[in-house]
Order: structure tokens, then sequence, then C-alpha cells
């Protein structure tokens, strides 16, 4: 596998999508890689930002209130 | 009577309503304002509840919910809650972030300069085919399968919608980063 590949793979093998093969093939890229490997850690680095910024929204309390009164009358 | 009712209740709350955070966000992503996000949310909350015999206990409530929030979302609000999609989903151009900072800041710590806000303005600015693929993947945490059977594409397409979604949203935050001088960067 080339760096140019295993870029490819990348997101898919962060997300644990990637075939049993596949993902061997990656790791071991990385392991002799330095470029790529540090890519890894940016992009493994990139996900978990989004998912902190995005995650503390939740639904309002009253849209939950509104919710309860649709479903069941209270 | 009331045992089922009180039994159909107790299933849909511990099942079903306890995706309420995760719906919200979905819709606030899909419908890009709190009111129409806010009506589609009770509507899916709505629809579900009617159709809860349809729902096999036990298997992925989220999904299925998401399911008919998508649906919902498109058969009666995309028309009026956003514009038409203008971009073709293949124009949108590949931005690799990484060689640009690999020198100043291979850590990505810029990012966390940036706050929730813009960056949820720049998952709203994604074209909606690759806004929701993102969505469902970075924040709700689903996997290529479940997306696949949410989207009705294949899990090529979501592989590769994620991974063009997800360099246009790194690429709108480096230059973001780039215009607050979080970090001095090589964008033109």
């Amino acid at each position: 596998m080339n760096c140019r590949e295993c870029v490819e793979h990348l997101y898919a093998y962060l997300d644990r999508e990637l075939t049993p093969e596949l993902e061997a093939e990656v790791r071991d890229h990385l392991e002799g890689c330095e470029p790529c490997d540090e890519q890894y850690d940016f992009e493994e680095m990139f996900l978990k930002f989004v998912r902190a910024k995005c995650r503390a929204e939740n639904a309002p309390p009253e849209l939950k209130k509104r919710i309860l009164r649709e479903l069941f009358g209270e | 009577m009331a045992d089922e009712k009180r039994d159909k209740r107790a299933s849909f709350e511990r099942e079903a309503l306890i995706h309420l955070d995760a719906l919200y966000r979905v819709a606030r992503r899909l419908a890009g304002n709190e009111a129409d996000a806010d009506d589609l949310v009770q509507e899916t909350m709505l629809k579900a509840y009617r159709s809860w015999d349809q729902y096999q206990s036990g298997t992925n409530a989220k999904a299925w919910l998401v399911t008919i929030l998508r649906n919902a979302f498109i058969n009666e609000y995309r028309r009026r809650t956003r514009r038409p999609e203008t971009v073709d989903v293949d124009t949108l151009e590949p931005y690799a972030v990484f060689p640009e900072v690999q020198e100043e800041d291979p850590q990505g710590a810029f990012f966390d300069r940036i706050v929730d806000d813009e960056v949820l303005k720049a998952i709203d600015d994604l074209p909606e085919a690759f806004r929701e693929a993102v969505v469902l993947s970075d924040v709700e945490g689903m996997s290529y399968q479940e997306i696949a059977r949410v989207l009705d594409v294949p899990v090529g397409t979501v592989k590769s919608r994620l991974f063009r979604g997800r360099q246009a949203l790194q690429g709108k935050l480096y230059r973001y980063a780039v215009e607050q001088g979080y970090i001095k960067g090589s964008v033109a």
C-alpha cells in the first residue's frame, strides 16, 4: 500500500469500517510511514473535535414537554 | 387495554424517547432553523408512536427514527426550509488540509480555538448529501451500514460522501482559522 491509498482509507480505518485484510494493510503502512502516521493522528483528532463541538446541542426542554403532551396528553 | 397502552408507552419511552436529543441534532442540521427542527422532531415522534407496532423491539430504534425524520424532512420541509440544492455533489472540491499544516501544526491544535457555532455553521454550509452523512457518522456515531440504510444508498457511497464531506468541512474550518489568525497557514 502506498501513501495515497493509505490516506484514501484513513477515515474508514478510523471508523473501523475496513475489511480485516485492508485494515491490516493500513496498519502495516502506518507503522512504517511517519507522515501518514502523523496524518492519522491529525484526522483522529479532527473527528473527535467535530463530535465534541456538535454533541453539546440538545433538544430544548420545552420541546420535550410539548412532545410528551402530544403523545400522552400530559 | 389499559395495560396494553401502558406497555406501549413504557417501551416507547425506553427505546424511542431516549433518542430525542440525537433526533433534534439531526433535525437541526437538516432543517437549518430551530422552529422547523422542533416541528420535525415532534412530527417524527408522533409518527413513530403511531407506527410503534411496526418497530421490532430491540432492533435499531435510532436508525428507524432517523429514517422517519429524514423522510418527513424530504417530503414536507425541504422545499420551504432550504434553498433548493444548487451544488452538484460532484463539484465539491477535494481539499487536503493536513499537507498545509504539517509543518506548522501537525497536531491540529488550531481547531481547538474554533467555537462551537462556527463548526455548526460550517457543517450547515455543506451540500445536503455530505452534510447528512457527516452528521450521522461524526455527530451521531452511526455505522456506514446504518447510514446507508437511512440514506438508501450503497455503503460505498456513504464512504465516499464521508471522505469528501469531512475534507470539505476541514477545509472550511482551516480557512476560517487562517482568517482569524489562529494559524498562519499557506492559503493563497
